[in-house]
């Protein structure tokens, strides 16, 4: 409160000592001072926003001018690829209603992600059992098993060889696994010990134990295999 | 009952030649030993050619080893894939046509049995005829072996008609 004012009666006195001879020297050391003050405080009113500001924009510049461009994240070979889960060699057994094994592996299996009951299979290899004595091998290089229904459709080349010696070829073939079903709409061959089988279309019912073909059958009996037949049945 | 035998070779089974059987359907049973072919069914085997409706083929079962242990037969899955299987006996109908060489035998159904080489034709009309010469009857048996044939008139009579100058034409 002291200091406010003398600063009033100062400032009537300055009017008055203009005209007025030399002032005493404490009253201008102090006004000396009191304007170096001022003339500080008027440099620094300037400085000082205008250093706020700087570092204001300095600071965001040099933070992104700092960071890498792109991040990369270190991740092992994923599994995904274009949308799809990729398996190696998967296998799957079960048993059929007769509580015979079945065996079914794959180079490759696909699954979509939408449809986790669809795998489309590469390289497809199945051991599928006929009798308790007899397993029909069947590969096939592509096919589409649908594990929900437990069926194959093999769309395309299949090779199917039986220990009892059927060999035999086929263009397409869906099979349900868990019926021990088999049904081609496409010319079959089949061969075994010199007889040999071919026809438009084919079924296999309850493992085997039933086969239908139908349109165009045409089976070759050599007699060579009904001699051994005989002798066979002939001991 | 008059039966007349006549000794008409020809046809025969030649046991050596292929055999081709052609159908629209063929069902195996493996559990019953059956092979059924249905739809026009044709077998030829060298000269002779057999049409028929339909024919069922019987295989011998494998006789259950009785007392031995119970391993499963072999090969349980008989059948024509199975080729080796030995033919128990035809059974053969829906209009029969044999023809083997220059003889000709119709009826409505047949069977052959494999072991005893015998064809059985019967039916209303039976007819076995070489070149001119023809036999009708009810039942027309042939040794397929020697090709002996007979034909039983079975209450009618044999019908036989022989063209004299047609035995040395041939």
């Amino acid at each position: 409160m002291e200091l406010a004012r003398p600063v009033e009666i100062a400032g009537s006195d300055v009017g008055a000592a203009m005209a007025q001879p030399e002032p005493n020297p404490v009253r201008v050391t102090a006004f000396g001072r009191a304007r170096q003050h001022s003339q500080r405080v008027r440099v620094l009113k300037l400085l000082l926003p205008l250093a706020a500001v700087l570092i204001a924009v300095a600071f965001p510049v040099y933070s992104y001018w700092s960071a890498p461009p792109a991040v990369d994240v270190p991740t092992d070979t994923s599994a995904f690829s274009d949308g799809k889960l990729v398996m190696a060699n998967p296998k799957l057994e079960g048993m059929t209603r007769e509580n015979l094994r079945y065996a079914l592996s794959a180079l490759r299996a696909v699954q979509s992600v939408d449809n986790e009951n669809i795998v489309e299979l590469e390289d497809i290899h199945a051991k599928l059992p006929v009798t308790a004595a007899n397993t029909a091998t069947i590969g096939a290089s592509h096919g589409i098993y649908d594990r929900e229904k437990n069926t194959l459709d093999l769309d395309q080349e299949i090779n199917i060889s039986t220990t009892d010696g059927v060999v035999a070829k086929l263009k397409s073939a869906f099979l349900d696994m868990g019926k021990g079903t088999m049904t081609t709409d496409e010319p079959i061959d089949i061969t075994r010990k010199g007889s040999q089988i071919t026809a438009d279309t084919m079924s296999v019912k309850d493992n085997g134990k039933v086969l239908v073909f139908e349109n165009r059958v045409r089976l070759n009996i050599d007699p060579a295999t009904l001699q051994a037949g005989k002798q066979q049945g002939g001991e | 009952q008059s039966s007349s035998t006549s000794s008409m070779s020809g046809l025969k089974l030649s046991g050596d030649k292929p055999i081709q059987i052609e159908s629209d359907k063929l069902e195996v049973r493996q559990n019953e030993n059956l092979a059924i072919f249905t739809g026009n069914v044709s077998v030829v085997q060298g000269p002779t050619l057999l049409k028929a409706g339909s024919m069922k083929v019987y295989y011998v079962k494998k006789p259950e080893a009785a007392g031995k242990d119970k391993k499963p037969a072999e090969d349980a899955g008989v059948s024509p894939i199975s080729g080796g299987a030995n033919i128990d006996h035809l059974e053969i109908d829906g209009k029969v046509y044999i023809k083997s060489d220059d003889q000709v035998a119709t009826g409505d159904s047949g069977t052959f049995d494999m072991k005893s080489q015998v064809l059985v034709l019967s039916g209303k009309k039976v007819v076995l005829s070489q070149g001119p010469n023809v036999l009708v009857g009810c039942k027309l048996t042939v040794q397929m072996q020697t090709g002996l044939a007979q034909v039983d008139a079975c209450g009618g009579r044999v019908m036989m008609s022989l063209t004299p100058n047609s035995k040395n034409a041939q």
